[in-house]
């Protein structure tokens, strides 16, 4: 990977740095805040460099960008939230993931709060935006669903059975991930790192894997580059399937929702065989990724192109089930684009950003681009479609690269290991990217932005103007992880 | 005779129908490939509904408990009407309109109890009932109305016959069946209409005016929901239906009659998505077309 640039910047030039960097058309990789009044923003330009801004201050309040950078107004937030720090500017600086709850000096990553804290003694309840009015209605939907999915509190405001806002409370179980991962040794982190989301998961340890790789110079091999790309194919495929297998359900298609899940099914129950994990945790290391066996697996991968053909057939010529997705849940190119939109999401809007097509790690493959561009359900539908299609082929490729690369000994990275590094891959549900600041073999501080987090502000606005029933199908089309969220 | 298999064929539909709604639910489960629970499923799930506590919401008032026994009420006394076994003895009751309004009257009280839940998906579940109820009415009159054209009377008994005997022209029937069949899925809440099955509390229809329920009331519903759907399964084999010359036999057609009906419902549902919620007013719109147009042909004295 190609070294990062550092660019120090002074406080009143902080937005206007940061605005110019998103004019240029290069993509935001994350915004992080440190001990110490630091924030740094890293940028992904299209050829691949990375450049980070820094800002250093004194005091509390730093300067916003949300107002000119929507897509950091989440991060603003959880900064906000988690250091204490102000972002000046800011127009919605609601708590995301504090609760009334904790005490009012209790700030988890400043480095000063006491754990754990004093916990009060009331309600959990943040303020929701509503809309107020004659005939308006709120509906709080959440945080305890009847389906067997994670916790997240949505309060409608409707008028008839039309949407007017949707107001988001996720966040409802933060784990502290990134605290927990604080003064962790080396070897401590990758299982930890893997369960940080049950979807993302080799795209999280690989992100962890490669800082560390990067940090330490370490070049890595060509068959354990192909084992990497197979575990990420792979685990890209478990994840279409899944969201593929939702988004029927959403309209009662229950006959493609079952039978998208027996795929899925027939999928894990084969990861399990080969990998030894269902849903692939622990599979990458630094230096190191579980092996496969490439005839079982090119075998496995026949047997699906056996069951998913009828079944793409058979849902794609459904006429109510095409037009249930027609023109619902729209997300428009623009807005995509300013609101940082990733991953299926922003492919289906038109927007052609696929990190993949950066990653060293698949230098040699041509990831085919997806023909989305409505942004509706139906162009995230059809994006998942060709994407786990043109995964299949990836791994095929892989796996005959594979068949014939030496084996090679497993490369430990050294334990006194410092420094700080950006990295990200394309997980499956977009771009996902890892801040790590290292300090004599010790995480001194763990930033995650996970593809979802990006995307959630994105479901709130293409809910507004539905009618209140097609919500759930526009949710599943997006199909975003609550556990990415709540790390 | 008459009155023993009348009698026989109303006990019969009421203790049916939880078995002819798992009839229909096995169908769905086979066609996704599942297994799916027992067909006797739902006397089990209405035997433990029944046991379990009763509790009310905080701010329902009597509307709330009073409601369970009213629609379930209504829909029994629906069942009675109609002519199970053919031709039922001239003292017992039976009337078309009745029909209509006993079913009119239990979705009046399944939109009170929705409302009264004093919740925003009952609320949402009793305004989509009540709208719902605004575009299957007409169509349900129309398609009725091709059988009072028919007989000049509004009682049920001699209709089936009636038909037979003027023998009337294809499309006419034709029309009024698929009238009947739009308005049965509205009326009983299946796809492509309403989705019994979902979880989905923004999707739901009826199913979110009676989320508030448990125990006793609960169980009073879904007797009421499987009731409803055998009484309006039952009265559409009033337009197909050949009549035999016995009332047993007939009774006895019936019944198998209804074991087809369940197991065609489970298939076409199976093959469908849910319409959109706004599309609605367009297939119910369509269902009183179709309605009308067979009133319209069979009163012309039409294709005959």
């Amino acid at each position: 990977m190609k070294s990062i640039t550092v660019e120090k910047i002074e406080g009143p030039q902080w937005t206007h740095y940061n605005s110019q960097q998103k004019q240029a058309g290069h993509q935001l990789l994350a915004l992080t805040a440190f001990q110490g009044h630091r924030l740094v923003c890293h940028w992904l330009s299209p050829d691949g460099f990375v450049t980070a801004a820094v800002l250093h201050w004194s005091g509390l309040d730093f300067p916003s960008l949300s107002p000119h950078l929507p897509e950091v107004a989440f991060d603003e937030r959880e900064i906000h939230d988690l250091f204490g720090y102000v972002p000046k500017g800011h127009p919605d600086l609601r708590p995301l993931m504090r609760t009334p709850r904790w005490p009012a000096d209790f700030y988890p990553l400043n480095g000063t709060s006491q754990f754990p804290p004093n916990w009060l003694d009331t309600q959990p309840d943040n303020p929701a935006k509503i809309v107020e009015g004659d005939g308006v209605t709120v509906m709080k939907v959440g945080p305890t669903h009847a389906g067997i999915i994670e916790s997240g509190h949505f309060v409608f405001s409707i008028i008839g059975e039309n949407v007017l806002h949707l107001d988001l409370h996720l966040f409802q179980n933060h784990r502290g991930v990134e605290k927990s991962l604080e003064g962790l040794a080396l070897e401590e982190v990758p299982r930890l790192v893997s369960r940080i989301c049950g979807a993302d998961t080799v795209s999280h340890q690989t992100n962890w894997a490669m800082a560390v790789e990067q940090l330490a110079g370490y070049q890595v091999p060509e068959t354990l580059r192909w084992e990497r790309v197979v575990l990420l194919e792979s685990e890209r495929v478990l994840c279409h399937l899944n969201d593929l297998a939702q988004i029927p359900a959403g309209v009662g298609f229950q006959v493609a929702h079952q039978r998208a899940l027996a795929m899925k099914e027939l999928w894990q129950r084969g990861l399990l065989e080969l990998f030894g994990h269902r849903l692939l945790f622990d599979t990458v290391q630094p230096g190191g990724a579980a092996r496969v066996e490439v005839d079982s697996l090119l075998k496995l991968i026949q047997t699906m192109n056996k069951v998913w053909h009828p079944w793409r057939n058979f849902v794609e010529k459904h006429h109510g089930f095409n037009d249930r997705m027609t023109g619902v849940g729209l997300v428009r190119r623009d807005d995509a684009a300013r609101f940082g939109a990733v991953g299926v999401a922003a492919r289906a809007a038109g927007l052609n950003f696929d990190v993949r097509t950066l990653m060293p790690l698949y230098q040699n493959l041509t990831i085919p681009a997806t023909k989305g561009g409505a942004g509706d359900v139906a162009a995230r539908f059809k994006v998942r479609l060709q994407e786990v299609e043109s995964s299949w082929r990836i791994l095929q490729i892989a796996l005959n690269h594979l068949r014939e690369a030496p084996a090679i000994l497993r490369w430990h990275p050294p334990e006194d290991l410092s420094g700080e590094i950006v990295s990200y891959s394309e997980s499956p549900h977009g771009l996902n990217v890892h801040v790590v600041e290292l300090e004599q073999g010790h995480v001194r501080r763990y930033h995650v932005r996970p593809a979802t987090f990006r995307n959630w502000p994105l479901v709130a606005m293409a809910t507004a103007g539905n009618a209140v029933a097609d919500f759930p199908l526009i949710n599943k089309s997006f199909e975003l992880c609550y556990s990415c969220s709540d790390r | 005779m008459l009155w023993g298999a009348q009698i026989v064929g109303v006990v019969l539909a009421i203790g049916l129908a939880p078995f002819f709604m798992g009839v229909a639910q096995t169908v769905k489960a086979r066609r996704q490939g599942r297994h799916g629970p027992s067909v006797w499923q739902g006397y089990w799930v209405l035997a433990k509904t029944w046991r379990k506590e009763t509790t009310v919401p905080e701010y329902s008032s009597w509307v709330f408990r009073l409601a369970p026994s009213m629609s379930l009420a209504a829909l029994l006394l629906t069942v009675l009407l109609i002519p199970w076994s053919g031709t039922v003895p001239s003292a017992w009751p039976h009337d078309l309109l009745a029909v209509f309004f006993l079913l009119a009257f239990e979705r009046f009280w399944v939109g009170l109890a929705g409302m009264d839940s004093a919740g925003t998906f009952g609320g949402l579940g009793a305004s989509r009932i009540a709208t719902l109820g605004t575009g299957i009415e007409p169509a349900m009159l129309a398609a009725f109305g091709v059988l009072w054209v028919l007989s000049r009377q509004t009682a049920i008994q001699p209709l089936a016959p009636a038909l037979m005997r003027q023998s009337l022209g294809i499309i006419p029937w034709g029309l009024a069946v698929l009238s009947y069949a739009f308005v049965l899925l509205a009326e009983t809440g299946r796809l492509p209409v309403d989705n019994p099955d979902t979880h989905l509390e923004l999707t739901m229809m009826h199913e979110a005016t009676v989320l508030e329920y448990n125990g006793r009331f609960l169980a009073q519903s879904q007797l009421a929901i499987a009731v409803k759907l055998t009484a309006i399964l039952g009265l559409g084999w009033i337009w197909l239906g050949p009549q035999l010359a016995t009332p047993w036999a007939n009774l006895g057609l019936r019944l198998v009659e209804l074991l087809v009906s369940s197991v065609a419902l489970g298939w076409l549902e199976s093959r469908s998505t849910k319409l959109r919620y706004f599309q609605l007013s367009t297939y119910l719109t369509m269902a009183a077309g179709i309605g009308i147009l067979a009133f319209y042909l069979v009163s012309s004295g039409g294709l005959n």
